[in-house]
């Protein structure tokens, strides 16, 4: 299943918090042009580097797909970051 | 209580069998159907979806006051990056072999095989590490 949202949450040392939802869908259609042209530079890298574009891409799918649960958490005294696809 | 035992009992029940004969057929049941140990079921366990690395330590000398770090990776996002190993051209291979002997680190890379990595993720779900220390603890385990 393709990530739905991916929640980040700071808590800087003097305790100000910023969290922000991103969710991927409309992100990615908002930004479409550019993955477009991040797509292609990506292709061009492969054949660059002699790696198949095709298995790059269905790698890179695969890792998309499965990347929600997700959660990466530090916390150090009172700062603390959290990183989270859903 | 299943519908074979049920008819046995039926039948009993009619007069069309005798008691005797009642025990036997359901005796011949129950060797048939061997019952499964009780708990069995409970036993077989979930397959794990996620690895977890939870690490705490107590204040370090810096003065920045305890830490946590809490890692939970899906399992399937493990298989796919070990996917992504095959992409890597062998020249590159090649070259991170070379500097991985003269760092005194004599493995090769070419010799890994995908499937032996696949391998080693399907027998992580046994994984539980449990390291104890007075100022720290770190743990690794498959949920």
């Amino acid at each position: 299943m393709i990530p739905q949202l991916v929640t980040v949450r700071v808590r800087r040392s003097n305790g100000r918090r910023v969290r922000v939802y991103l969710p991927v869908l409309p992100v990615a259609l908002l930004l479409s042009p550019l993955l477009l042209l991040a797509v292609l530079g990506g292709c061009v890298a492969c054949l660059v580097f002699r790696i198949g574009p095709v298995g790059a891409l269905r790698g890179a799918a695969r890792v998309l797909w499965a990347s929600p649960g997700t959660r990466f958490e530090v916390e150090q005294g009172r700062t603390a970051v959290l990183v989270s696809v859903r | 209580m299943n519908e074979q035992r049920r008819q046995i009992l039926e039948m009993l029940a009619e007069g069309k069998i005798t008691a005797d004969e009642a025990e036997r057929l359901i005796e011949a049941l129950q060797r048939e159907q061997p019952e499964a140990p009780p708990g069995a079921a409970r036993r077989r366990k979930a397959r794990p979806t996620y690895l977890r690395v939870v690490v705490n330590w107590q204040e370090s000398t810096g003065g920045d006051g305890p830490g946590r770090v809490n890692v939970r990776v899906p399992l399937q996002l493990l298989r796919a990056g070990v996917r992504l190993t095959s992409l890597v051209p062998p020249q590159a291979l090649t070259r991170v072999n070379a500097q991985l002997s003269r760092s005194g680190v004599p493995i090769d890379l070419t010799e890994l095989r995908q499937r032996d990595i696949e391998d080693l993720i399907e027998q992580l779900d046994e994984v539980d590490i449990d390291v104890d220390d007075p100022e720290a603890s770190v743990r690794v385990f498959c949920e």
